[in-house]
């Protein structure tokens, strides 16, 4: 069941293919700049693989990753009732929890092998292409880079996925899961100034600290805050599942 | 072969506000037979059909499929029904094959082993592997019904299935639901506001108005309870009332104009016709023309849904 929906999910072209290769993409030109620039200026850019290629790497497949992940969760989530095959999975028998616990694996997985091959090549960058003395990475700031760049579009998307099913519509679904990702940052500043506590359990502030950003608040606290707000959203999503009829 | 109806309703209700669209529906639906379940667009058939497949709640009443009362006992009921509610949906940018492929991994069981033979069964194996988004509204309806038969299903429950189809479709189509009753012994609900295709493919009829089911019965009894008589065409259409009024087999006279007449009577055989024609012609009657006439289904359902669907009887 989990392989079938996860077919539904990774054979829409518009949103994992594509959305897969604009990632690998955006890691080719993460390569191409800093060949460039260090062939232009060699002296002040001494190293094309190693730390400069790890941070650009990761900022990278972090930033476009988490967006194709949300417009891969939006639709995970509503495209079946959009589509009006939600009627039809229905009529399979299977239960309507067991639907959506299978798509939630779903989408991890979908997101896993969306953000594999631009890790795999940027990570190959890193290690193969030279780096001058200095700039070598260590196997920590690799973890901490891949871990970065996995957990942000896994969570995202999983918000999204709870998004997309309570609303139910792609266009809004997609619209909503990126307004709550770029709305995060003026409506956090605002938190934090009237709480520090409370704006350090905002999810993009919990994200930070389980991945290495300092905040006033413990890692655990910030792991639970995580998993409290894809909870939210995921409840809300099934709850929706459980009551519509079809 | 179990005895027990496939499907039963007791008393079915379903209301949106104030509105109602199942309106106390009661119905035992006998296994291996074709049930057409035929109304006017609006009269409520998809909603019971979403109903019984545990895809809506009911506001009051009791479903049973197979046994199993929905929608609580859905996972078991549905074990072995297959059914297009509406239309058939599909994933677009999958071919036919994939999307059979993805409902068999819902499905499980052998239901992965039966996908060519249900492609072959609706007559799609050659397109198998085309998109579904290059498919016509009637591939698609018959790749619903391959998807239907995943399951090896004792109940086939249809919404309107020939939708989009030409008349040679139309044709195979029927060919093909009959085959299903017929050889492989299974049970297809199948509803329609076309009622030439519900007369063509059914065994019984049940006939909904606004939410209430009026009309319950084989297609053979539906025909020979409908009005018969004998239309007569004379020179002196008062003295012919007058004749026929007489006679004790006679139990009703419509004067359709002049020197026309309808004679309703008890039954409508070679006997009643000719004590007819001999008494007009004792009585000194010109007989023009004698026919017999029987009200055909439609005329009983356009009667019964007060005549406002004309259009959507007439296949």
């Amino acid at each position: 069941m989990i392989r079938a929906t996860l077919r539904t999910i990774t054979g829409r072209r518009g949103s994992f293919r594509v959305g897969a290769l604009v990632v690998l993409a955006s890691v080719v030109v993460v390569i191409g700049v800093l060949v460039v620039v260090h062939e232009l200026r060699p002296g002040r850019n001494p190293s094309i693989g190693g730390q400069p290629m790890l941070d650009g790497v990761g900022g990278a497949v972090w930033a476009l990753g988490t967006v194709v992940a949300i417009l891969l969760g939006a639709l995970a989530g509503s495209y079946d009732v959009a589509q009006g095959t939600i009627r039809y999975l229905v009529l399979t028998g299977v239960g309507r929890l067991r639907l959506y616990a299978a798509r939630t694996v779903a989408v991890v997985v979908a997101v896993l092998l969306l953000l594999v091959p631009a890790l795999a090549l940027g990570l190959a960058a890193v290690v193969v292409l030279p780096s001058a003395a200095g700039d070598e990475v260590t196997a920590g700031e690799v973890a901490d880079v891949v871990w970065t760049s996995v957990v942000f579009p896994l969570v995202f998307a999983l918000i999204a996925m709870g998004i997309g099913t309570v609303l139910r519509s792609n266009g809004p679904a997609i619209a909503i899961s990126l307004l709550f990702l770029f709305a995060g940052a003026p409506l956090l500043a605002l938190i934090e100034a009237a709480n520090e506590t409370a704006g350090d359990l905002m999810l993009i502030q919990a994200l930070d600290r389980i991945t290495g950003g300092e905040t006033s608040i413990p890692v655990a606290a910030a792991a639970l805050a995580v998993v409290g707000w894809i909870g939210l959203f995921w409840a809300a999503g099934l709850a929706r599942l459980l009551r519509d009829e079809y | 072969m179990s005895d027990e109806p496939i499907i039963r309703l007791e008393g079915v209700t379903k209301r949106f506000g104030s509105k109602v669209a199942v309106d106390g529906v009661t119905i035992d639906v006998p296994r291996g037979r074709c049930l057409g379940w035929l109304g006017p667009n609006g009269s409520g058939k998809t909603t019971l059909i979403r109903c019984m497949l545990g895809l809506a709640r009911t506001s009051s009443g009791t479903i049973e499929v197979r046994g199993q009362p929905m929608p609580s006992g859905s996972r078991l009921a549905l074990e072995r029904v297959g059914g297009i509610v509406e239309e058939p949906r599909f994933y677009p940018y999958l071919s036919g094959r994939g999307n059979l492929e993805v409902w068999a991994g819902f499905l499980g069981g052998d239901s992965r082993g039966r996908i060519d033979a249900a492609l072959e069964r609706v007559g799609l194996a050659a397109n198998a592997d085309r998109k579904v988004k290059a498919y016509s509204m009637g591939m698609r309806q018959r790749l619903g019904v391959a998807r239907s038969l995943l399951n090896d299903p004792e109940l086939l429950i249809l919404d309107e299935p020939s939708n989009g189809l030409d008349p040679s479709g139309m044709a195979a189509f029927r060919q093909m639901i009959r085959s299903f009753v017929e050889l492989d012994g299974r049970t297809v609900f199948i509803s329609s506001h076309l009622l030439d295709e519900v007369e063509k493919i059914a065994d019984d009829i049940a006939i909904v108005h606004e939410g209430r089911l009026v009309l319950h019965g084989s297609v053979e009894e539906l025909v020979a309870e409908g009005r018969q008589g004998l239309r007569l065409r004379v020179d002196d259409g008062d003295r012919a009332a007058a004749v026929a009024g007489g006679l004790p087999f006679v139990t009703g006279v419509d004067r359709r104009g002049a020197g026309e007449l309808g004679i309703a009577v008890t039954t409508l055989d070679d006997d009643s016709a000719i004590a007819l024609t001999r008494a007009l012609v004792e009585a000194g009657v010109g007989v023009a023309e004698v026919t017999r006439e029987r009200e055909s289904l439609e005329e009983r359902f356009l009667e019964i849904t007060g005549g406002a669907t004309a259009d959507e009887v007439k296949a």
